[in-house]
This record gives structure tokens, C-alpha cells and sequence, in this order.
């Protein structure tokens, strides 16, 4: 008689300990949309610092905030500024990963990026003529750092934009950690960054978007733990004129949106805004330099969807990237 | 059998009956949640406007909304999908992205702070994020 009550105590208690307390909250921030979500019963305080966090971010790093510390090099007409530890971070990581990437990362192509009218929308088509002025001011070796004091040479403009989210995402989950959260997920627009597993203990699934698909059609999804995911695509940002679609990830050598035979690059790795770099960095690369990037390197792992409707993924993802069955994609596993 | 360990037999068979019964209540409430995938939220600056049931939508039809920002939303409704339709803000982000029906991402104009959303989405199998 004791054994079927025990029983069905313990579907009782099954049924009622399922459940795990889940935050979330919605932040325009950084020109995108951003959706945290943390679980557990720290989940609440956590999201309040992330939240503050972001906000603490977009004032110090925005580009077109006139109290923002970028604000003050790019108009600091060639005289040094004293900036805080998150901008010299940035400064530092873009350094690293700029020769990581042979340089196709470049925080100092803002002009050029404006001159495209991808910052307002008024999009135009910039002559040879114009553009080669314009990559006359872009050079990130020519950004100086000397402790706490950054000098940019007078007429070059620099942006955090393609580093921004990911250095955000990174510093969240700090927070979160330091919070006590043990599983959450935030999508800062595009960008995935995840603390922990789910609360069942399972990975992450996070879908990547097909690059010729409508929005919602994905070709296939990561397995996440404690990283994150970050994808760079012409797909993202663009405008077309004459039949030529122009997007807004500009080639450093050229000036002009960087067309490499890929449609997209997913970078997977433990640092966010590393990732966030090196998507816009491989995916101007082209699949070829990409992957050699990849092989000098131990910390990221990719996704790379091609033109020609093939989905190369790292050794790394071997078993932890899913390709969808219906998605009209060749997967093919790159080893060392 | 003694009249006293009948009684106390059945006592134990009724208990049982009801805590079986219990269980078979609790399964049931929680597993058979009503389907979602259907509601589409609207959030116009940052604030829930309005919910949707788009599997109740029998005729498409337009609705639109005009933020803080003054930009107007023309937000199409399907049964079972919905997208910007039209827009005049800047950058056409929104209408690029077409119709959306599974919640696997959203429908964002970022300029007018609208944000389409369909709640627990019918993605399969089940996506907790995406990226692109």
C-alpha cells in the first residue's frame, strides 16, 4: 500500500518543481532592440544591472551622443582625451582583433560608412574619387594609446559599432553571474550572448538565420553553454539601386560594401565582443581567409554560409550545429 | 477479516483514489496549456498596445501606429501572420523583413519603437534565440 502513494507523492512533487521563475525585459538601446531573459529567483536584480548596464554602455561608447566619451575623440580634432576603462578596453580589443583579421576589421571607418548613408538611411552611392579621400582617414594603427589618454588624428572618426554589442553582452553576463543568475539569455539585436545552460540543464538552442530566407527561416541552430553566438550578413543592413544591392559591412581595402562570397559569418566563442568583431572581420575575409584565421586561433569557433549555398562550419560545431533538413544548404565540417 | 482492518483498508484505497485523481488533475492542467503560437504583441514605446490572436483573423486587415517618434507603422494582419506592411521611417528595416508567424525573431522598427512579437511560438523544434 505505501509503495503506489509514495508514488504518487513524488509525481505530485514532480509536476509542481517544473517550473522555474522567468524575467525578462525589453531595452532599446545601441540602435537595436535587446531581449533579456534570466531565470531563477535572482533573475529580477540581475536584469535590473544588466539593464542599468546597457544604458551605462550606450552613454559612454554611442556615436552620436554629444556626452558619449566617443563622441569627444571623434571631435577631439586631433588633441588627446582621457577616456574611462570600457572605451580603453574596446580600443585595446579592436587593436587585437584588427591584426587578427589582416585589418578587414577597422573602427576608424566611420567616414566612409557614413558617406554610404548607412547611419541616417539616406542612402547614396559614393564615387572612386570620394572614396579614395575618404580611406585616406581610415586607419586603425593611427588611433594612439597611451594609458588612459586616446589621441585620433584630426579628420578620422572612429565607432565601436561592430564591437559594441558583443562587449555589452560580455559584461552582462558578468553582472548576471555576480548577481547569482546561473541561466539566462540575452539577444542584444542579432547577437546572442547566454550564461549557463537552460534551467533543465540543457543547451541553448539558437537558430542562424537564413541569409536568403525570409526573416524567420533559419538554415540550422547552435548548442549553447555559457558563450555566445554573433552573425555578420549583407543581408542585415542594405539598400539597392539599379538592380545591385549594396549592404552596410564596408571592405577597409575598398570602401565599398565587402563582397567575399560570403552571406553570412557566425562567430561562436566564450568572449562576446570578440565574436561581434570577427563576424564583420571573417565575413569581409571571404571563406578562404576566414578559415586560416580560424586555424591561428583558439578561441572561436564558425558558421559560414556561402554564396554558392554551402554551410561550413568549424571542427568545434561538428556536434553542436544542427543544419535543417529542408534548408536547401550543403553542410560541410572544416578540420584543423 | 476483521471488520476494523476492512475500514482501515478502504480508508487507504480512498486516499489513494484521490491522491491518484489529484495527480491525474495536476498532469492535466499543466499539460494541456491551450496552443500558442497565435497571439502576436504589439509594444509601441516599450509599452504592450495590443494583442492579437491571429489564428481567430478570418479576413486580413491593416492597423496602424504612430509612435513618440511620430513614424508611422502600417502593421498587416493575417490569419496566422502579420508584418509591417508600410513605414515611413528612414531605413525599411521593418518592411524588408516581410511576415512573420513563428516567433522565432520579431517584427522591429526600431525608428518608431515598434516591436511585433508572437508569444511562445510554434518554431519546431523548440528555439530559444537566434542570431542574424
Amino acid at each position: 500500500m505505501k509503495r503506489p502513494l509514495a508514488l504518487s507523492l513524488a509525481v505530485l512533487l514532480l509536476l509542481s518543481g517544473c517550473s522555474s521563475t522567468e524575467e525578462s525585459t525589453t531595452i532599446f538601446a545601441m540602435d537595436t532592440v535587446m531581449t533579456l531573459t534570466a531565470y531563477g529567483s535572482h533573475a529580477r536584480e540581475g536584469l535590473s544591472a544588466a539593464e542599468a548596464e546597457i544604458n551605462r554602455l550606450e552613454k559612454t561608447l554611442s556615436v552620436t551622443r554629444e556626452d558619449s566619451e566617443v563622441w569627444a575623440i571623434d571631435h577631439s580634432a586631433g588633441a588627446p582625451v582621457t577616456v574611462g576603462t570600457d572605451t580603453a578596453a574596446l580600443l585595446n580589443a579592436a587593436a587585437a582583433l584588427g591584426d587578427r583579421t589582416g585589418g578587414a576589421l577597422d573602427v576608424t571607418l566611420y567616414p566612409v560608412v557614413k558617406a554610404w548613408g548607412f547611419t541616417t538611411g539616406d542612402y547614396r552611392i559614393p564615387d572612386a574619387e570620394e572614396l579614395a579621400d575618404l580611406l585616406t582617414r581610415v586607419d586603425d594603427h593611427a588611433v594612439h594609446m597611451d594609458g588612459d589618454t586616446v589621441t585620433l588624428p584630426a579628420g578620422m572618426e572612429l565607432d565601436f559599432g561592430a564591437l559594441a554589442k558583443g562587449y555589452a553582452g560580455e559584461q552582462c553576463a558578468s553582472l548576471l553571474k555576480e548577481a547569482g543568475v546561473t541561466s539566462a539569455i540575452l539577444n542584444l539585436g542579432g547577437n546572442v550572448q547566454t550564461v549557463g545552460a537552460k534551467p533543465d540543464g540543457s543547451p541553448w538552442r539558437v537558430a542562424v538565420q537564413d541569409p536568403e530566407g525570409e526573416s524567420e527561416d533559419y538554415v540550422g541552430w547552435l548548442e549553447l553553454t555559457d558563450e555566445a553566438a554573433v552573425t555578420s550578413g549583407g543581408y542585415q543592413r542594405y539598400f539597392e539601386e539599379n538592380g545591385v544591392r549594396y549592404w552596410h559591412i564596408i571592405d577597409p581595402d575598398t570602401g565599398a560594401p565587402a563582397r567575399s562570397g560570403l552571406l553570412s559569418a557566425t562567430i561562436v566563442g566564450k568572449s562576446g565582443t570578440a565574436c561581434d568583431g570577427l563576424s564583420t572581420g571573417l565575413f569581409v575575409l571571404g571563406p578562404e581567409k576566414a578559415l586560416d584565421c580560424w586555424r591561428q586561433s583558439d578561441d572561436f569557433e564558425a558558421v559560414l554560409i556561402g554564396e554558392d549555398h554551402t554551410v561550413q562550419i568549424t571542427a568545434g560545431l561538428a556536434d553542436r550545429f544542427t543544419l535543417r533538413e529542408d534548408s536547401g544548404y550543403t553542410l560541410r565540417i572544416v578540420e584543423e | 477479516m476483521t471488520l476494523k482492518k476492512t475500514l482501515s483498508n478502504r480508508f487507504w484505497l480512498i486516499l489513494l483514489g484521490v491522491i491518484v485523481a489529484g495527480s491525474a488533475l495536476a498532469a492535466w492542467l499543466l499539460l494541456s496549456r491551450v496552443p500558442t503560437g497565435s497571439i502576436a504583441a504589439i509594444y509601441l514605446d516599450g509599452e504592450l498596445v495590443e494583442r492579437i490572436d491571429l489564428a481567430a483573423v478570418t479576413e486580413s486587415y491593416t492597423r496602424t501606429y504612430t509612435g513618440k517618434s511620430g513614424i508611422t507603422d502600417v502593421v498587416e494582419v493575417a490569419r496566422g501572420k502579420i508584418r509591417v506592411k508600410e513605414a515611413d521611417c528612414p531605413d525599411q528595416v521593418c518592411v524588408h523583413q516581410g511576415w512573420i508567424e513563428t516567433g522565432v525573431v520579431p517584427v522591429v522598427c526600431l525608428p518608431n519603437a515598434l516591436v511585433i512579437q508572437i508569444e511562445d511560438g510554434s518554431a519546431e523544434p523548440e528555439i530559444d534565440g537566434a542570431v542574424g
